[in-house]
Parts: C-alpha cells; structure tokens; sequence
C-alpha cells in the first residue's frame, strides 16, 4: 500500500512494482486520513483479518490532519503493528528520518525520478524487515 | 497459481491469434500452463512479456509527466514571486507618486504664500510712499499757510493796505484746505481699493 497525496507518483510506483515483480494487488491512497479509516477497520482483534503487507507513507501528505510519521506512529501503537511499514520521500532531513525511526518505520526510501533501483535493493531486504531482524535502512 | 482449462485455454489462444488480444495486468502472474504444453507457456510469456513493455512504457510516460509537473510548478512559483515583486514595485511608485504629489502641493503652497509676501511687501512699500508723500504734502500746506498768515499779520501790524494780501490769503487758505481734503480723500480711496484687492 502507498499513502501518497501525489496521484501521479501512485502510477510510478504501482508500475515500478509491477515492473518489479514487487507485489500482485496494490492500493494508493492520498490521504492519512483515508488511510487511517481504513486500517482502524483492518485491525479488529483478530490477527488474520485482511490487512496490507507492506506500507510505504509519505512523509509530508498535503490535505491531511497528520504527516506520515504520525501515520506510522499510529499503525505502530494503535492499530497493531502487523506490517512492514516505511517512509518514502523525497526528504533526507536527518531529524524527520530520527522521528520516524523513533515511531518504528523499518525503512526510508528517498523519492527520485529513478525509483526502480532503490525498490530493488528494498526487495532485497523485504524477508528481512517482515521478520523484523532487519536494521532501520536508507534508500538513497 | 491460477491452473487454466482446456476451454479457457483454447479460448485464449484464438483470441490471440484471430484479435490480437492479450491477458494483461497483475492476474497474468497468477497463470500458469499446464505441464508440457508449450504453446500456452510461449503464450503466456508472450502475454507477460507485451504487460512489462506497456507498463514501461507507461512508466515512462508518467515519469516526464510528473518532471514537467514539477518543472510547471517551479515555473508557477518564478512567476508568484515575480508578480509579487511587481506588485511591491507597483506599490512602490505609488507611494512615490503620493509622495510627488504632496511635495507638489506643498510647492504650490509655499509658491502660493511667497506670492502673497511679496503682494503685501509691495502694498507695504506703497503705503510707505503714500505715508511719506502726504507727510510731505501736508508739511508743504501748513508751511505755506504758516507763512501766509505771517505775512497777512505782519501787513495788519504795519497798518499796510491788507484787501489784497487779505483776499489772497482766504483764497490760498481754502484752496489749501480743498487739496489737503482731496489729498486725505485719495488716499482713503486707495487704501479701500488695495483693501478690496487683497
């Protein structure tokens, strides 16, 4: 799932992905608010009820209530931490990257023309963040 | 993996081959041919291959689109940041022209005020003139009726014929009076009218 208030970067990424071979069903939202709506009904008490695998969040959303930080900080803390879940930006302040470290993203992957080499690397490294042995990793 | 019948299959390969329609988008990956059946493996290969040129394709479309997106908005925001220094240069010669104006009418008020000084300087200076020619005037009239009734007393003391001396000074005397009169009158009727101008 991406969380992107840009429309234009949900086709990049979704045929990025697809190129990839990256994921099978994808959903891009451009809102936090409409993402937040949605995972409060994803996360019931039940552990295999439907949910996304892997979110990426962009770090600032223009028209929602809250930034993709507070977005991760959410799923994290209130809705269950079941996904692997990361910024994707095209940021590199070392503050927000600490904030959202802090908050328990996995990953911060830097948002450039070129995005295929850095979904790549991410790929590579996916088994490791769905077990969670993974360090906190930037995409540059 | 999705496994295909041999219906669907069949289906498949003649719309391919007869409309040149292929299976495409994400399902395509859940395909799978049966075992040893070559022709639908080389199809769906075939299929996957012509998906990952059209999404490149689109890829790449959507990539110059989104550059010249953020070329237009860098654009947009040279243009806002030009248009509000012309706005603030705008305001600017306003201010100026504000300022021009008022400097203007305070010239005009200064040019009109100098004008008016040296209206009254020169009524000042005329009145002057007047002062001194009546000061004059009036020192002439007295001195010559002074001396004119010395002259008359003098020739009653000395017992002289006066009917000459005597008709001449009550002439001299009233024509005296009539100028001193005409005098005091011609000036009244100039400070009146110099009143009036003013």
């Amino acid at each position: 799932m991406l969380i992107d208030d840009e429309n234009l970067f949900h086709l990049v990424f979704e045929d990025a992905c697809s190129i990839l071979d990256m994921a099978l069903s994808f959903e891009a939202l451009d809102s936090s608010d409409e993402a937040d709506a949605k995972f409060k009904a994803w996360f019931p008490d039940d552990p295999d009820h439907e949910r996304p695998e892997c979110v990426f969040v962009d770090l600032n959303i223009i028209g929602s209530s809250f930034d993709g930080i507070e977005m991760i900080r959410k799923i994290n803390y209130e809705y269950g931490d079941g996904v692997v879940i990361g910024i994707i930006s095209s940021s590199e302040d070392e503050a927000e990257i600490q904030k959202a470290k802090a908050v328990g993203a996995q990953f911060w992957i830097i948002k450039s023309d070129d995005i295929e080499p850095r979904l790549e690397e991410f790929m590579e490294d996916y088994d490791a963040y769905k077990s969670k042995t993974a360090p906190f990793k930037i995409y540059r | 993996m999705v496994e295909i019948t041999e219906h669907t299959r069949n289906v498949l390969l003649e719309v391919a081959k007869k409309r040149k329609i292929y299976v495409e988008g994400n399902f395509l990956k859940l395909l799978k041919a049966p075992k040893g059946d070559k022709e639908f493996e080389e199809y769906l290969n075939l299929c996957k291959e012509k998906d990952k040129t059209t999404r490149k394709k689109r890829l790449e479309v959507t990539k110059q689109v989104q550059a010249q997106n953020k070329e237009l908005v860098a654009k947009q925001e040279e243009t806002d940041a030009l248009m509000e220094e012309l706005q603030e240069a705008l305001e600017a010669a306003k201010s100026a022209e504000w300022e021009a104006e008022k400097l203007r009418d305070e010239a005009e008020k200064g040019k009109e005020k100098a004008l008016e000084d040296l209206d009254l300087m020169q009524k000042r200076s005329q009145f002057e003139l007047i002062g001194t020619i009546v000061r004059v005037a009036l020192v002439i009239i007295i001195g010559v009726g002074i001396i004119t009734t010395i002259m008359y007393g003098i020739a009653l003391l000395s017992g002289q014929d006066t009917q000459i001396i005597g008709s001449t000074w009550s002439n001299m005397f009233g024509i005296l009076l009539t100028n001193a009169f005409s005098i005091v009158g011609t000036i009244m009727g100039v400070k009146y009218a110099s009143e009036k101008d003013s």
